[in-house]
């Protein structure tokens, strides 16, 4: 056993294999990192799910400013009333009154007729109601355009065919009907929109937060111990990384199952993709995300300072992701850098497959270049590890044999306090009490 | 007094110190929202979105088809990138993401169309993006109705019985004209950043402050920390986090400054109402941070809480969809937080311009989340003193 073991590649495959097992002790034996790995993995999509659930907006509130009190005009109000979308709260004396109720919030927006509306109509001219919409939200206007559209289409095609009846001759004008057809989220719902793409950020960023929060664990441990960390498997550079990914990696096959497929199910999101084609996307996209962790660490000192570092990036990566502003929209500049970031490629080809029912051949791209971004990032992961964070390591080393304090004291020192206090010992900073001794190894 | 003099000199020493000393709070309290603010700025500048990859499949080619389509390219929503030969085809350049959507004409359609057999011009729109999808609809809709208008037009014109308005007003005897107050041109930053950018600069204000009080609960500092003003948590907090205050007010008058002049987002109101909001709104994140961390004085379990709530509140404070329409427990959900009285406040006042009296509860709650952590503090008060730190 010994010889083999002086075999080099035997070495190394046996150093990433001891990396691999210490690392899936250390993720199981961290509160705080099962948390981000599975916790909220579970948590997230059906959080995110049940606020947007609604989907809609239903009887957005208006006011009707009546001017004219004809029959028309109420036949007009109450036609909006009926849809859907919006609901009459209130009929205003005057305009400002009305623009009242609508500062007071009572309403979103205000419907008015002017005077002299019905006779306009009967006198076979044009009439004009007019609109006034609060755009606080989009959405609010989004559906009192709606309705009014809806509701003036068919008092006009009413009114086009009692004037026509009048007239002696018999003329039918052509019609071209439009009819839209909704591909993908065929609901037209925001829920199965954004949903999708939530899903595949919450499993990039619960992998980085999970993954810097590790390593600052590490950190710690070699503050307390002479820039050592004595839990830490000596290994080569590329054995450690890809060891740590292959964890990860392991470990989110349950979350990425969960989250991709079994979660879309409980609220009956688009889920017309490829089970087997889904997992084959995720596969270099959790490697590249892992990648990414392991070279983001070099911004997180410990482990709480990950939230403060990291957390705000999921906003920026959801709008590069072009869910929300499309990529067709990007500058150049944008585009590329959103480009860099995994959850690009893999939000874009995940909706397309699972609400568009696009297969792997025809998102072939992205699945090409999240395994270009999985070489990216393990390059980017190899020069962080390797001339950053092991250079940092040495130089604590280097400290510490001149003054065993010399971490300790640095540390308070940032704390604002210069001279360390008597009652300073080892065990009382930092280390989660589990995570202090090694368990047996081989 | 002197030795409340000293109390205060030292813990503001303290605080100013320790900002100093760590780069991180430079990157989380300048930095990065400044830099978070200009990338959406500059992400949505253009406003609104358009020219939208778009298909077409003309099975027609006819005169009718050839017009429909010179006007869809016409239009500045959408932008014909290529013509498909049928169904099939269009719908494989969706899956793969070359096109948005496409516009389906049917085989003879001015036939059809001039003979009365009514034909029916489809447009198939991926609603997956939401965004885009709303702007190719409105593109498709109007382009199918005017052309249906000219068909009309058409017939009509040929019975000779109408002038050309009259024509017009027996098309459309009722047009409704909406006004989108105060953002005329639908702009889509106007409505995004007016949310979203404070909501990241809440995010920031929340984790420092939690991340400033636990890194002392957790390096065991938290017994010399309030020690160093005799033992008045009151006045540690007050020196730790007055120079935040001042900075996170600065970066947000800068913020601000972007927005409203840089960028041009509206500012209807008078300027003073959003300046003088704003250090409001940088306390009452502060306070909100504080109360979290007295209700769990555990660093962990205290950053946490400002993350789920800061993450979750760009989505549970009604920034897309309309709070009234939400589960009523999630609209509840959306109240316990700051940032959705800025944002209603920043709405009333920065985009409507309405009078101040109809946002005083905005302010009022403002404050109020100011004060709330008030009551608790012997709870973080007891934890400095027996610190337990929990990983």
């Amino acid at each position: 056993m010994s010889d083999r073991r002086n075999n080099p590649v035997v070495r190394w495959f046996y150093d990433l294999f001891r990396v691999w097992k210490r690392e899936i002790w250390f993720s199981f034996h961290d509160e705080g990192v099962i948390i981000f790995f599975l916790v909220l993995c579970l948590v997230y999509p059906v959080l995110y799910a049940l606020i947007y659930n609604p989907e809609t907006a239903h009887d957005v509130a208006v006011v009707v400013v009546d001017e004219d009190r004809s029959s028309d005009s109420r036949q007009f109000a109450r036609a909006l009333d009926a849809t859907p979308e919006v609901c009459v709260v209130q009929y205003a004396s005057s305009i400002e009154e009305a623009r009242r109720a609508l500062n007071d919030k009572q309403c979103y927006g205000i419907i008015r007729f002017a005077g002299g509306y019905g006779r306009t109509i009967h006198r076979g001219e044009q009439a004009h109601v007019e609109v006034y919409c609060d755009m606080g939200l989009m959405f609010r206007y989004k559906q009192i355009l709606i309705a009014v559209t809806n509701v003036q289409q068919a008092f006009n095609s009413q009114l086009l065919h009692q004037r026509l009846s009048v007239v002696p001759v018999n003329i039918s004008p052509g019609t071209i009907n439009n009819e839209q057809v909704a591909l993908g989220n065929t609901s037209m719902g925001l829920a199965s929109a954004i949903l999708p793409a939530i899903f595949i950020l919450v499993l990039q960023q619960s992998m980085l937060l999970g993954i810097c929060m590790l390593h600052g664990g590490s950190r710690e441990r070699r503050l307390h111990n002479q820039g050592v960390d004595p839990l830490e498997i000596p290994a080569g550079v590329a054995a450690s990384i890809l060891g740590k990914s292959l964890c990860y990696w392991m470990i989110y096959i349950i979350p990425t199952v969960y989250t991709l497929v079994i979660a879309p199910k409980f609220f009956d999101f688009p889920q017309v993709g490829d089970l087997r084609s889904i997992l084959v996307l995720a596969l270099p996209f959790l490697l590249a995300s892992s990648f990414m962790g392991q070279a983001m660490k070099i911004f997180v000192n410990d482990r709480e300072s990950t939230f403060i570092a990291l957390v705000f990036t999921s906003v920026i990566f959801v709008f590069l992701s072009g869910i929300s502003w499309p990529r067709c929209s990007m500058s150049p500049l944008w585009l590329i850098v959103g480009n860099f970031i995994p959850s690009t490629w893999a939000v874009n080809a995940y909706v397309q497959m699972q609400s568009g029912g696009a297969t792997l051949e025809q998102q072939s791209t992205a699945y090409f270049m999240l395994w270009v971004l999985t070489g990216v990032m393990f390059v980017l992961a190899y020069v962080v590890e390797r001339f950053i964070c092991r250079r940092r390591y040495r130089r604590m080393r280097h400290y510490a044999k001149r003054d065993p304090l010399a971490l300790i004291r640095e540390e308070y020192r940032r704390q604002a306090i210069d001279i360390l206090p008597e009652r300073i010992n080892q065990a009382d900073f930092g280390v989660p009490a589990g995570l202090t001794e090694a368990p047996s190894d081989d | 007094m002197s030795i409340m003099r000293l109390f205060f000199n030292e813990s503001i020493k303290r605080g100013l110190v320790q900002l100093v000393r760590r780069q991180l709070y430079w990157l989380v309290m300048i930095v990065a929202p400044i830099l978070c603010a200009i990338f959406l700025l500059e992400l949505m500048k253009a406003g609104t979105i358009h020219r939208v990859p778009v298909g077409i499949v003309d099975l027609d080619n006819s005169m009718v088809s050839r017009r429909i389509e010179r006007n869809l390219m016409g239009m500045q929503q959408v932008d014909i990138v290529d013509h498909y030969t049928d169904y099939r085809a269009a719908l494989d350049a969706v899956q793969r993401g070359d096109i948005y959507g496409f516009i389906l004409i049917p085989d003879r359609l001015e036939h059809k169309a001039l003979s009365g057999q009514e034909p029916v011009v489809s447009y198939y729109v991926n609603y997956a993006y939401f965004p885009p999808a709303s702007i190719q609809y409105k593109g498709f809709k109007t382009i199918t109705m005017l052309a249906n208008g000219a068909i009309a037009k058409t017939t009509l014109d040929a019975t000779g019985l109408l002038t050309d308005r009259g024509v017009m007003t027996l098309l459309q005897p009722i047009l409704t004209q909406v006004h989108s107050l105060n953002n005329p041109w639908l702009n889509y930053s106007y409505y995004l950043n007016m949310s979203f950018i404070p909501c990241l600069l809440a995010l920031f204000i929340m984790l420092t402050t939690t991340f400033s009080i636990g890194t002392e609960l957790k390096y065991g500092t938290c017994r010399e920390w309030i020690d160093s003003a005799g033992r008045s948590i009151e006045f540690v907090l007050f020196g730790k986090l007055t120079p935040h205050t001042f900075i996170f007010t600065c970066t947000g008058w800068m913020i601000q400054f972007l927005m409203y002049r840089v960028y041009g987002l509206p500012l209807n109101c008078n300027p003073w109402h959003m300046i003088l909001a704003m250090p409001l709104f940088v306390l009452a994140n502060q306070g909100f941070a504080l109360t979290m961390m007295c209700i769990a004085p555990n660093f962990r379990y205290g950053t946490t809480l400002c993350t789920l709530l800061g993450m979750l509140s760009f989505s549970f404070c009604g920034f897309s969809l309309p709070a009234e329409a939400m589960y009523p427990w999630v609209h509840a959900l959306g109240c316990v937080v700051p940032i959705k009285y800025y944002f209603l406040l920043s709405i009333d006042q920065a985009l409507n311009g309405i009078p101040f009296y109809y946002s005083r509860l905005y302010y009022v709650a403002l404050i109020a989340f100011i004060a709330a952590p008030w009551p608790l503090l012997w709870r973080l008060k007891r934890e400095c003193i027996n610190p337990v730190y929990v990983p």
